[in-house]
């Protein structure tokens, strides 16, 4: 998925909904989630619906996600090549993304900015 | 609920005692408020399953508390005085209980207690599981009892420790991996792990391709790792006891000190690199990326420790296999995780917040193929 559930909104209605009962450490962690999600909007999802695009033709985002899933177990982008090197572009970007969003200091840590 | 009284019982088959009456070697248990989600009526079987179990003429809970730690089972301190029997005294016990819904791994309670006694019974410190009671009759579902240890399990501060205080705990992890290792099948008291796999990466990654199929999210960063796994499977590897959790945030350290491993429900037969594998992946570092041997200290340092207290030794190709496997093996129980929280009926963002976890291991998945 390029936003791994749950989605933000969801994450902030258990957050509230819990609150009585969880640490507030995880509270304020779903509420920072959800803040970073608001402020980036679609536009990742657009960017990576885009590079998807490029490979595929027009379809719509999770379409096109399944069909990279499918394609990539099926070995087809296996050998060495220009293909190859997209797709790999495009699952760091995707990845990174999702970690600005879902935890930021991991990707800090992990030396990447 | 909070119940407002002690529970003390006598076991059913057992005649009163002196100790009831305050003139034995315990000491005479005390009414004290008890705090627990458990139904008072569950504790109150509890309290006479334990006697009975024990041979106890009475025990009194004293307390009974749900701990924090342990993200799938549930565990409960559990304070109790026994009136004689083998745990005679006052006892401060964990009560460790499948919880409302479960992992695929995970293994039931009679399995685990059976792992455990082999993994004491060798010599590896964990604490001495006490008794388990498989049937649902007591307090709802099955359970083990065992001692409190002295100790904490939290990662971060694990890491944070001085560098002399981890060099210390990553040596003594890697003497209790070795001494686990050295339990080898067949064995008759863990016929419950089933047949060792002929082949455990094999097995585990036709485990994690039928995993991710069963899905109805695409996760292709997931299917890149597979199609990597099954490119750089090494050959198989004589299988050994594996606790296939060992990692940071499951082991304790008191002073500075490594006391206990936890955490067996997933035991099984494998290969030895699975656990070392999932020992240095990065998720498991709590921030201390260098040191790649769980925030601790340098894959190779833990690799030379453990070989020199007589584990195999492990070539980088072979380790790089299992850390990947970890990588993928994290993020497909993170999303079972995250299901106890939408799909499940678990209440918990701690849950819930879990299903945010796969983009830490897609991140381990592509930065260790970029190193390959």
């Amino acid at each position: 998925m390029m936003r791994d559930r749950p989605d933000g909104a969801t994450l902030v209605k258990m957050a509230a909904a819990r609150a009585a009962h969880e640490d507030r450490s995880l509270i304020e962690r779903a509420r920072a989630i959800a803040a970073r999600e608001q402020a980036a909007g679609e536009a990742p999802l657009e960017a990576c619906r885009g590079a998807l695009v490029a490979l595929y033709g027009e379809g719509e985002l999770e379409a096109l996600l399944r069909r990279l899933a499918a394609d990539i177990r099926a070995g087809l982008f296996d050998a060495p090549g220009v293909r190859r090197e997209a797709v790999h572009r495009l699952l760091w970007s995707m990845t990174r993304q999702k970690l600005a969003e879902s935890n930021p200091d991991y990707l800090r840590d992990a030396g990447i900015v | 609920m909070t119940v407002g009284n002690a529970h003390a019982t006598e076991p059913p088959t057992s005649s009163n005692s002196s100790a009831l009456k305050g003139g034995g070697g315990c000491p005479r248990p005390r009414s004290r408020q008890v705090s627990s989600t458990l139904e008072s009526s569950a504790i109150e079987r509890l309290a006479r399953h334990l006697a009975a179990r024990t041979g106890a003429a009475r025990v009194v809970v004293r307390e009974l508390r749900r701990l924090r730690y342990g993200a799938v089972q549930e565990n409960w301190a559990l304070d109790a005085v026994f009136e004689g029997g083998a745990l005679a005294g006052e006892q401060r016990l964990v009560l460790r209980a499948d919880p409302a819904t479960g992992l695929s791994e995970s293994r039931d309670k009679a399995s685990e207690f059976a792992i455990m006694r082999a993994v004491h019974g060798a010599g590896v410190a964990i604490p001495e599981p006490i008794l388990c009671c498989a049937e649902r009759g007591v307090i709802d579902r099955p359970f083990l009892v065992m001692p409190r240890l002295a100790g904490d399990a939290d990662g971060a501060a694990i890491v944070a420790s001085p560098p002399v205080a981890r060099a210390a705990i990553a040596a003594r992890l890697a003497q209790e991996l070795a001494a686990l290792h050295a339990i080898r099948p067949p064995r008759a008291e863990l016929d419950s792990l089933g047949s060792p796999p002929n082949d455990a990466a094999q097995a585990r990654i036709a485990a994690l391709t039928r995993a991710l199929a069963a899905r109805d999210d695409p996760y292709p960063v997931a299917e890149w790792a597979l199609r990597w796994l099954i490119r750089h499977a090494p050959p198989p590897a004589p299988p050994v006891l594996c606790h296939r959790d060992f990692r940071t945030g499951n082991y304790l350290v008191a002073d500075g000190r490594f006391t206990a491993l936890l955490d067996w429900e997933f035991a099984g037969w494998s290969d030895a690199g699975e656990d070392i594998g999932w020992f240095c992946l990065g998720c498991w570092r709590f921030g201390a990326r260098l040191n790649e041997a769980g925030g601790l200290v340098r894959r190779e340092i833990f690799c030379r420790a453990y070989e020199a207290a007589g584990g195999a030794a492990l070539e980088p190709e072979r380790l790089r296999f299992w850390e990947m496997l970890a990588a993928l093996r994290w993020l497909v129980i993170a999303l079972e995780q995250r299901d106890r929280a939408l799909l499940g009926g678990e209440p918990s963002l701690d849950l819930a917040l879990t299903g945010r976890r796969p983009a830490e291991c897609e991140l381990e998945i592509l930065m260790l193929m970029d190193a390959a």
